[in-house]
């Protein structure tokens, strides 16, 4: 095997030979990569929030501002009423700001007791069948003197449908992106295949086989293809983790971080980035190599 | 062995008729020179026999294989029968002498052991066995084209086509150039060498065959001259 040896050394000079064309495919290619794993990481994380809270059967019936607190405690036993609904209990107004407050810090709200609490009072509703739902939704919402009802499914289904929204945004921009991934990596092959020529047309003076001619240029687009991949797995860990870190402050869920699925996606960054590299070369080198009539003679 | 029967060469592109029903038989061992002015078909010849161009009609028969029907992935194999030399020497400006060399011998697969023994060689035969750690730019062109021939030989090849080999040099290094193949061809290797320069020619007494205009006008072994 020491000509491919050579070969493998023929594919790595040529990268240097290409720098600026070379680092123009790795760049597209990791913003391709990364693109597709922030959309991955995205959607894993939406679906385990989903998840988690479509598994709490809690939904919250807010009341009217200008409700007394005795007014408050009487609309329990009218929600109670409705079917479907098992069990409320109910939350004083001062319980929901010392809830933020904790949750945000303390000066925000330190002004906000008694009539001066901007929050109203509401009720944690648990229904029996999950599957009435909405109809049941429907009723509460009826009972007068409810202002509004929000349950972490609402939110659930938000963050469902903005993340299916965002993939499939980010699954055109990728489609994009691998295109011109593909297109520049296949240039910046065929610079490489046209300053090299002269050794070609030598090579094949000699009787090299076409076979042989592509190894060092398909290296390099592997090359290309690996350090991409390298590069794009480094972001996407940094990324996701600060990511991650930032919107934990604010909504506290159970995210799944990066090394939890990294080994799917790690080879997933692999294949495609040597599959581009692969096929981006294979592109240039046909075009190349099929040049007949002149390859020894009249390079 | 190369058997051109009745070989004709159109080229698309402009029409041009660039070989005309050419008949030839240069045997195995023979050392032959092609004589012709510039655009008389001379590169077409050898574009023919290198298969880099395939016939319009006729047969072409190069060391037992037939030309004009070959597939594309049995080419290098055919030029692996054959070394090349050119007016232009072709050398890798950046690599050594030796490396030049030994590019030829890694082209077609051949393992380092086998490199390091041959190479040395084959630059002692032409010799430039003190220059293997030179540039090409550091020699003259006699030497050049020396380094050129020695990568031409290095795969043992049955013959070797030389275009123009003296066309670059100075007119002593051309006949030491001529020397050298001749020396080669007695030990056996079929040597071609396309050229104008007829005095060149003359000295040595080889057979000489001339194209004009696309036929071959002359033939100095007349038994396999067929004049049409």
């Amino acid at each position: 095997m020491s000509s491919f040896g050579y070969l493998v050394k023929e594919g790595f000079k040529n990268l240097f030979h290409n720098r600026l064309m070379s680092l123009a495919s790795i760049g597209v290619l990791v913003s391709c990569l990364v693109l597709t794993g922030s959309a991955v990481m995205l959607t894993i994380n939406v679906s385990s929030i989903v998840d988690s809270v479509g598994d709490t059967n809690v939904t919250k019936v807010f009341l009217d501002d200008n409700l007394t607190k005795l007014e408050a405690v009487y609309k329990g036993k009218e929600i109670k009423d409705i079917d479907n609904v098992s069990d409320v209990q109910f939350i004083d107004k001062d319980e929901s700001i010392e809830a933020y407050r904790e949750q945000l810090g303390e000066e925000v709200f330190a002004n906000m007791t008694g009539d001066d609490n901007p929050l109203p009072y509401s009720y944690s509703v648990v229904m029996e069948d999950l599957s009435k739902y909405d109809e049941t939704v429907a009723k509460i919402k009826e009972v007068e003197g409810v202002a509004s009802v929000s349950s972490h499914r609402e939110v659930a289904a938000k963050l469902t449908s903005l993340s299916s929204f965002i993939t499939t945004m980010s699954l055109w921009i990728i489609l994009a992106l691998a295109v011109i991934s593909l297109f520049i990596i296949s240039n910046t092959i065929r610079m490489t295949m046209f300053s090299h020529r002269f050794e070609i047309s030598i090579m094949k003076s000699v009787g090299a086989t076409n076979a042989f001619v592509r190894v060092p240029f398909i290296i390099e687009g592997v090359i290309i293809g690996l350090v991409s991949a390298a590069i794009s797995i480094g972001l996407l860990f940094i990324l996701s983790d600060a990511i991650i870190k930032s919107v934990q402050k604010i909504l506290d869920f159970p995210y799944v971080q990066f090394t939890q699925v990294m080994w799917p996606i790690i080879g997933a960054f692999v294949a495609a980035g040597v599959l581009v590299g692969i096929f981006g070369s294979m592109v240039s080198i046909r075009r190349y190599l099929t040049h007949e009539g002149n390859e020894i003679l009249g390079w | 062995m190369i058997e051109f029967k009745n070989v004709s060469k159109v080229y698309e592109s402009n029409g041009v008729h660039a070989l005309d029903h050419v008949s030839l038989k240069i045997d195995k061992g023979e050392f032959v020179f092609i004589v012709g002015a510039s655009g008389a078909g001379k590169s077409t010849f050898l574009k023919l026999i290198m298969r880099e161009e395939t016939p319009t009609s006729g047969q072409i028969i190069v060391n037992d294989m037939h030309l004009e029907n070959m597939k594309r992935r049995k080419v290098p194999y055919l030029r692996r029968t054959m070394g090349i030399v050119f007016q232009d020497f072709r050398l890798i400006s950046k690599m050594t002498v030796y490396e030049n060399v030994a590019f030829a011998m890694r082209c077609v697969g051949k393992k380092n052991d086998s490199i390091k023994k041959r190479v040395p060689y084959i630059l002692e035969l032409v010799g430039l066995a003190d220059k293997a750690d030179d540039h090409p730019s550091e020699l003259s062109g006699g030497e050049q084209q020396r380094v050129s021939l020695a990568r031409a030989l290095v795969n043992n090849p049955e013959m070797i086509i030389a275009d123009e080999p003296t066309g670059n040099i100075d007119p002593e290094m051309s006949y030491e150039i001529i020397e050298l193949l001749s020396e080669i061809n007695k030990r056996g290797t079929t040597v071609l060498v396309v050229t104008h320069e007829h005095e060149l020619v003359k000295s040595f007494g080889k057979r000489v065959i001339a194209i004009d205009d696309g036929r071959v006008v002359s033939d100095s072994d007349d038994d396999k001259f067929v004049a049409i």
